[in-house]
Order: structure tokens, then C-alpha cells, then sequence
């Protein structure tokens, strides 16, 4: 999708599966007012959920459109959701909405294996690149150091 | 786009426009409706393009009370806007920083400025992915360090114990130059919305349902269709009140 400056920007991601610790899932989202929302679930040992948000400069949305934008996949061949997990990535930007869902991705294996290796490689890296920018976002604003 | 298959609810955007912004959306007060396969909501000059198997699949119904609950925790503000102070110090973003660089380069360029209590240098892997598939089957690094090429670019995040250290690093280093590129630097957490060219006026979360007011639209001077039952999708955009339209509605 082409990176627009100007319109909307909105993203979401979430993975999960529902097994015997609940539903244990991750999600965030980036919502055009530049609030961050991030949920972290699980019921393992009896752990509930974690939720923060913050409001983002308009700096920190410019980095995340970046990070996002050049990518042109479509997940049409990519695996369905399953019981092992799933999925979701949803943007909106400039005059593009875009709504994936998809399996959980193990390894470059699944990627490798799968009918649309390209595209699928490339969400993979995104997924990541996503996650490692939220999960500093959040954990430096929100966690303290130890001594 | 698979509009054909499209169960949208359409009603007056009359209705809803005449109300103060005040009346909720509520997916209970409409119990006819069978949950829609969702597509984007905009329709009038600038329809969005759709992409994804998440506008033909069946809403999965426990999505939208997730991120719609209220509960979050945030870290509280003392009062105004500007930027947010984070839970022991203040925190910076740095952008455009080159692949190559290392947090000792940050550290002696960004810690003059005041000690740096917390770095993370983040780069980035996709960029750098999506160029080897462009460029051929060969290594893209070595390939990069042949051409001297650098297609990726990384940020970092930088924390300092005052605003002053932090608010010093800003203004002496936006603009600057790290290893021959160019950097910006800004805060990185806000006390309150940055709706750039957005108003935030109309924007209130409705049960599952997001509306925007955005007064960039002026493409919406149309009627709208928008959705009140639970959506396959968090997002969806409505028309500001002052882009009101009688016109009949184009439906997509």
C-alpha cells in the first residue's frame, strides 16, 4: 500500500489461541488520535490480563506508518486460523483498509511451506518489526528497572 | 471486492447526525440485524480499497471487547498537553537512524546531552527483506556493502532522566546527522490525542465500533452507510457533522 502522509492511520494486530490456559492472546492498536492500546492475556497460573495505553507523539505514528508501508500482500493463500492459533492485522491508511487473518507463523518453516512464501515472509518480518517497536514502546514507558 | 455479498445496514445518516454526538451506537439496540460481513464503511468520493480475508470472514464476536473495554491502565498526566513523562524518566524517538549504527554511536552522540538512563535501538528487518527479493537472489548484505548501498533504517528510543536533558537532546539534534544520514528527533509520549489535521471532536468508541471525525474528508460530503451491529473489523470511519450531504447515497 502506498504510504500516505496525510488520511487516517489505524492498526491493529492481534494473536491468540484459546487452550487450556484460556484465551491467551497478544493486541495492540495504534489509533489515529495517537492513543496505543496494548493487551496481553493469559490464564496460566492463574495470571489475568495486562492492558495499558498511552498516548503517542505524532513522531512515533509517522515510524510506525514507515515501518508499515512498501508492503503489497494479500492474504488470499495464506493458511486459515486454526486451532493452533491465529492472526489478525488490520489497516487503515490513506485510502487503503486492509483486514488479514491468518494462522499463527511458527518459524520461516510455516513460511517456506506455505502456498505464498513471498508474501507471507514479508508479513512474518512486519509482525516482527511491529511487535519489537510496541514492546519497547510499552515496556519503557510503563516498566521499572530493577536495581 | 465482494461488495455483492455485503449485508451492510444502511440507515439515514440523518438519524445519527441530529443527534448531539451524543447518542450511542449500541449493538443491542439493534437485535434484527444478523452480524454483517463488514466492508469498509466509507462510501461518497473516496472509498476505501479493501483488502483481506477480515471483511468476508463472520465477525468473531468476542473481537471487539477486547480493545473496547475501558480498563487500560496509563501512567496519569499532570495537567495540559504536551509530552508525557514515562515511569522514571523521559523518553525521546529517534528516527532515520542508519542500519550500520550501534548503540555505542548513539551513546556518544546522544549522551551529551544528559546521562541515558534506558537505549533501544531498533532496525529494521522487513525493509531490508523486501529489497534482496527486488535486487536478486544474492545476499543482500554483501551485496549492500558492494553498491554501498543502505536501504533500511532503523529508530531508536532514548530515555533521560529530565525534561531538560531530553527536551536539550531534541533541539540540538533534529535535523542532525548520524553516519551520514539524517536524523529526526521528538518526543515519544503525549499527554494527550495527536490528531494532526484531525478533529477530535466526534470521536467517541461506540460498543465495538470506532468512529473518526476527520476533517480531511471533505470527499464524504455524501451520505454514509455505517454498520451498528458488531463488525468483523474495529475500524470504521464515519463523516464529520459538517459534511452533511442530501444527496442520495452511492452504495459500493
Amino acid at each position: 500500500m502506498a504510504g500516505e502522509e496525510d488520511g487516517e492511520f489505524y492498526l491493529r494486530y492481534y494473536v491468540g489461541h484459546k487452550g487450556k490456559f484460556g484465551h491467551e492472546f497478544l493486541e495492540f492498536e495504534f489509533r489515529p488520535d495517537g492513543k496505543l492500546r496494548y493487551a496481553n492475556n493469559s490464564n496460566y497460573k492463574n495470571d489475568t490480563m495486562i492492558r495499558k495505553e498511552v498516548f503517542l507523539t505524532p513522531a512515533v505514528l509517522r515510524e510506525c506508518r514507515r515501518i508499515i508501508s512498501e508492503s503489497e500482500e494479500d492474504d488470499n493463500n495464506w493458511p486459515e486460523p486454526d486451532r493452533v492459533g491465529r492472526q489478525e492485522l488490520e489497516i487503515v491508511m490513506g485510502n487503503e483498509h486492509i483486514s488479514f487473518t491468518t494462522s499463527k507463523i511458527g518459524s520461516l518453516v510455516d513460511v517456506q511451506s506455505s502456498k505464498d512464501p513471498e508474501g507471507l515472509r514479508i508479513f512474518y518480518y512486519l509482525v516482527q518489526d511491529l511487535k519489537c517497536f510496541v514492546f519497547s514502546l510499552i515496556s519503557l514507558h510503563f516498566k521499572i528497572k530493577p536495581i | 471486492m465482494a461488495n455483492a455479498e455485503v449485508d451492510a445496514l444502511d440507515f439515514e445518516d440523518d438519524d445519527l447526525m441530529d443527534e448531539d454526538g451524543t447518542a450511542d451506537v449500541d449493538a443491542s439496540s439493534s437485535p434484527r440485524a444478523p452480524q454483517p460481513k463488514l466492508k469498509s464503511a466509507i462510501t461518497g468520493g473516496a472509498p476505501k480499497k479493501t483488502k483481506g480475508r477480515g471483511f468476508r470472514e463472520e465477525a468473531d464476536s468476542e473481537r471487539h471487547s477486547r480493545l473496547a473495554d475501558r480498563n487500560f491502565e496509563s501512567l496519569g498526566t499532570d495537567g495540559g498537553p504536551g509530552p508525557q513523562r514515562s515511569i522514571e524518566g523521559w523518553i525521546i524517538l529517534v528516527t532515520g537512524v542508519h542500519e550500520e549504527a550501534q548503540e555505542d554511536d548513539l551513546q556518544n552522540v546522544f549522551g551529551e546531552y544528559g546521562e541515558i538512563r534506558n537505549l533501544h535501538l531498533n532496525l529494521d528487518r522487513r525493509t531490508g527483506f523486501v529489497k534482496w527479493l527486488e535486487l536478486s537472489k544474492y545476499e543482500v548484505t554483501s551485496v549492500q556493502k558492494i553498491f554501498g548501498i543502505s536501504d533500511s533504517e532503523g529508530y531508536a528510543l532514548i530515555e533521560y532522566e529530565n525534561f531538560e536533558e531530553a527536551q536539550n537532546a531534541i533541539t540540538a539534534m533534529n535535523g542532525g546527522e548520524l553516519l551520514t544520514q539524517t536524523l529526526t528527533v521528538d518526543w515519544a509520549f503525549s499527554n494527550g490525542p495527536s490528531t494532526g489535521p484531525f478533529k477530535r471532536k466526534n470521536m467517541r468508541f461506540v460498543s465495538d465500533c470506532y468512529f473518526l471525525q476527520s476533517a480531511n474528508l471533505l470527499a464524504l460530503d455524501m451520505g454514509l452507510s455505517y454498520i451498528k451491529e458488531r463488525c468483523p473489523v474495529n475500524y470504521i470511519e464515519r463523516p464529520g457533522r459538517t459534511h452533511r450531504s442530501r444527496s442520495p447515497r452511492r452504495r459500493y
